[in-house]
């Protein structure tokens, strides 16, 4: 007789553990780092790589490197890619060892300085010949810190990109727009290293996480992958009643996801959406839906879905896309910032930053595609608004709708990709137009329904006063 | 002859007219040949308001089932809903001659008319008289009393009155085209044809038949018709309460209701949204889900809460061992049966035509429920006393017209 097993679940799949290491390198590296080992992070080693001691000692990685024991003495390089590289050079042994036995290898630098310029594509590019696959996660510095810093952590972001197999870049400037400009510098500089760790975190669990629909290092890659280009990565975490659509919004919020409407021209984008055994179907449906109105309908979405019981009643999102470099990268680089900018939701910083040329050559197809729909029934009203950006200065036709601005904005309301003057503006407007209280619409004109001293054809809402919005 | 047993029926609702042609086959059952239909306009409230535009309409939707059922249509029998529409019961009485025990088909006759002798207000006319149960002599719940002994023959008879004009409306406007009138019959009557097995019609059933501008109902207990009548709700108040609700246009609305609507309250989360793609005319919309079904709810609620006090005022609310049966376009709203079930503390579901065979696909929809009454009514009317139909009665109006 043959026996059935009525077991029919599949045995615990085994979670398959890749050996990943972070490595930081530079002074913002370590600060990133040590974020994310007081974050906590399980499923990784992390080591500690610059030329200065002091900061090695106060780093609270386990395991340390000390770059350049004879060029630099133990100090740090002093803002010279140049000496920083020769520091690495000096150490490649100490380095190698340190990247042994790993699959993958997340580099973390701040580049703009001199070890973290220098040696981070240096340290990339030991990992890469060590066999492992290399992600770097580098930060550009403020704009205020010089041009010439600018252009050193632009040449080692380009040696970064040869190396490396992909590259998650983030600007300090983005940053900068989430941080409320009353908060102090150290909150801005404490922003990007939370947002540097939030996301490797986020990638280490990515590629850790044992997925219903896995997420594998070949297409993070693949969406990361873009000449030279522009990442677009965002996070978001809930565990709210309705936490699909707020860890959404939170993911989009991400400073590197420009609110989500760089995402329209993504080709590529890598989803993964985690959560406890509590995640249902529909939430990751509703999710996906709110997230499809953000990309075209050519993009390749690469979807992956995890149940983690860690999580427990939250919801995870992470994002992952890159854009093809442009113009409009540099230049975005190069124009100084207005670290006094008021406290304008970031959306609104947009125009004083950028030339409005500019806007228009990374934003065709919003421009193109709704203009005529969102404008036209208001084009009497508000005749400043639509006035199409290059024509005029765009300050003050862009500061005209803030205060009205405000208040809607308050509403977790979900992010759009259409032209947000248009569309602001027209909501605050609609808000003037009072309907008559009591009314019957379709059936102003047949005999009324009156049953016991009612009439029936008023909404029934509107009868028992019941609020519906 | 084929053409004997053709029989067609012509629904003039308030969102689609719609025209049935079926086949009566000779073991009772009935072959749907065809159906058409085309959007109804000029049409509120299930009452014509637009009397041109409505005959454009009908004749549109009786061309279309001439075209597809291949049958060339001469007379229909036409559904009339309305909330003029009234019901009540009576009981009719005769004394049979003291030299004759007997009582014959003269004698039912009679008792009918007498049953008829009520006041209803002058402008009104009789559109049903529908027997309930005969009385000989004090015994009751006689079902044919032709050829029983007795002295006294009573009736109850269940009554549908409707105004005489708005009636005539109607048989005005399918004259017009031309196409004779067999009948015309109350829509909810038709539908309960379909709706209700004769078993349930003796345990007793609610039938509610929800469409674009009425919610017509018919309630059977102890096998005959208690109480009937028309509310002038229906599913274009639904649409036009999220279109003020919500402030979209009615096209909008409607297809929104029919996609995405739902009477069922917490059953999706908060701050579900939906959005509505930008259109000519319409700058795209995001809707919360919640307020949708909220706007829905309410208004199913009041209409089911306003029909269930209609029918308490007489006991047979009771006596429904079948529970309720809804039927109508409105009836495929998502959770319409547990809404109901809640209300009115009984079991509801929805239903549509079963005992029928032909086009199946036009049967098995709700919205078809009263047209296919209409044939199923026919039907009866002509297997049952070929010669006398209840048309009979409406012979005044056919006649007085012109």
């Amino acid at each position: 007789m043959i026996q059935l097993s009525k077991n029919y679940s599949l045995p615990e799949r085994a979670a398959e553990f890749i050996p990943i290491k972070i490595i930081s390198v530079g002074g913002a590296g370590l600060n990133a780092l040590d974020r994310i080992v007081l974050d906590g992070l399980e499923r990784a080693e992390v080591v500690a790589i610059n030329t200065d001691v002091q900061s090695l000692a106060s780093s609270v990685a386990a395991h340390k490197v000390q770059l350049g024991r004879s060029v630099t003495r133990g100090l740090g390089a002093g803002g010279d890619p140049e000496l920083g590289y020769q520091a690495a050079v000096e150490s490649a042994d100490e380095i190698r060892e340190a990247l042994a036995d790993a699959r993958m290898i997340f580099v973390c630098a701040g580049l703009g300085g001199g070890t973290g310029s220098g040696a981070a594509p240096y340290v990339a590019q030991l990992a890469h010949e060590a066999g492992a696959l290399v992600v770097a996660f580098a930060t550009l510095p403020f704009s205020f810190e010089g041009k010439r810093r600018n252009a050193q952590a632009r040449e080692a972001l380009t040696r970064l990109n040869e190396v490396a197999n992909g590259v998650i870049c983030f600007e300090n400037d983005k940053m900068g727009d989430i941080v409320a400009p009353q908060a102090g510098i150290h909150q801005a500089f404490a922003t990007a290293d939370i947002t540097i760790s939030q996301s490797v975190r986020s990638v280490v669990n990515l590629i850790q996480r044992p997925g219903l629909i896995r997420i594998g290092f070949d297409d993070l890659l693949a969406a990361l992958r873009s000449p030279n280009g522009r990442c677009l990565f965002g996070f978001g975490e809930s565990d709210s009643d309705n936490r699909a659509h707020e860890a959404l919004t939170q993911a989009l919020k991400n400073p590197l996801m420009d609110r989500g409407r760089m995402l329209a021209d993504a080709a590529r984008v890598l989803v993964q959406v985690a959560g406890g055994p509590g995640m249902t179907l529909s939430e990751v449906e509703i999710l996906m839906q709110e997230l499809g109105r953000h990309i075209s309908e050519q993009t390749q979405i690469l979807f992956g879905a995890a149940v983690d019981g860690r999580l427990g009643d939250r919801l995870s999102v992470t994002i992952v896309s890159s854009l093809r470099a442009d113009e409009d990268f540099i230049s975005q680089q190069s124009q100084p910032t207005q670290s006094s900018a008021p406290a304008m939701p970031p959306v609104w910083e947009q125009p004083h930053e950028i030339s409005p040329e500019i806007e228009i050559e990374s934003e065709p197809m919003p421009m193109e595609v709704f203009q005529p729909a969102e404008m036209t029934p208001f084009k009497e009203s508000a005749p400043s608004e639509t006035v199409p950006p290059p024509r005029v200065e765009p300050i003050p036709a862009f500061n005209k709708p803030e205060p009205i601005v405000s208040t809607p904005h308050k509403k977790p309301a979900p992010i759009k990709e259409e032209k947000p003057s248009a569309e602001k503006s027209a909501q605050a407007k609609q808000e003037v137009l009072q309907f008559e209280p009591v009314t019957r619409g379709r059936f102003e004109k047949s005999e009324p329904t009156i049953v016991e001293g009612e009439d029936l054809d008023v909404p029934t809402y509107l009868r028992k006063k019941i609020k519906v919005k | 002859m084929a053409s004997n047993n053709l029989m067609i029926g012509l629904e003039i609702g308030t969102s689609k007219i719609c025209v049935v042609v079926g086949e009566s086959r000779p073991d009772g059952t009935v072959k749907i040949l065809g159906v058409g239909q085309t959007p109804s306009r000029g049409v509120r409230k299930g009452e014509i308001v637009d009397f041109e535009t409505a005959m454009k309409c009908v004749h549109e939707a009786v061309v279309d089932a001439e075209q597809k059922s291949d049958v060339m249509i001469r007379s229909v029998y036409v559904a009339i809903a309305g909330s003029h529409l009234k019901s009540f019961n009576n009981r009719g009485c005769v004394m049979l001659p003291e030299d004759r025990d007997e009582i014959d088909e003269q004698d039912v006759e009679d008792v009918k008319i007498n049953a008829r002798e009520v006041s209803i207000p002058a402008q009104n006319a009789f559109l049903h008289s529908i027997i309930q149960h005969y009385h000989v002599d004090g015994q009751n719940g006689v079902l044919n009393p032709i050829g029983m002994l007795g002295q006294k023959l009573e009736a109850d008879f269940h009554i549908i009155h409707g105004l005489r004009t708005r009636i005539q409306n109607t048989i005005r406007c399918v004259k017009e085209l031309p196409l004779d009138v067999e009948d015309v019959v109350f829509g909810g009557l038709a539908s309960a044809q379909v709706i209700l097995t004769q078993h349930q019609k003796d345990l007793g059933a609610l039938v509610i038949d929800i469409g674009g501008g009425t919610t017509d109902y018919i309630l059977y207990a102890d096998g005959a018709v208690k109480q009937s009548g028309c509310i002038a709700i229906g599913g274009d108040h639904i649409t036009n309460d999220i279109s003020m609700g919500l402030r979209i246009p009615m096209a909008r609305s409607e297809k929104l209701k029919i996609e995405e609507g739902s009477c069922v309250l917490g059953n999706c989360f908060p701050g579900e949204m939906i959005l509505l793609k930008d259109d000519s005319g319409f700058a795209g919309k995001e809707i919360e889900r919640e307020t949708l079904n909220t706007i829905i709810h309410l208004r199913l609620q009041e209409t089911f809460e306003l029909l269930k006090r209609r029918l308490e005022k007489e006991p047979f609310i009771n006596y429904l061992g079948a529970g309720i049966c809804i039927t109508g376009g409105c009836s495929l709203l998502n959770g319409i049966d547990h809404l109901a079930t809640e209300i009115f503390e009984m079991p509801a579901h929805v239903a549509h035509a079963q005992t029928t065979s032909g086009v199946t696909s036009a049967v098995e929809n709700p919205q078809f429920s009263t047209a296919i009454g209409l044939i199923k009514y026919a039907q009866a009317v002509q297997t049952d006393r070929p010669p006398r139909g209840i048309g009979r009665i409406f012979g005044k109006f056919f006649s007085g017209r012109r």
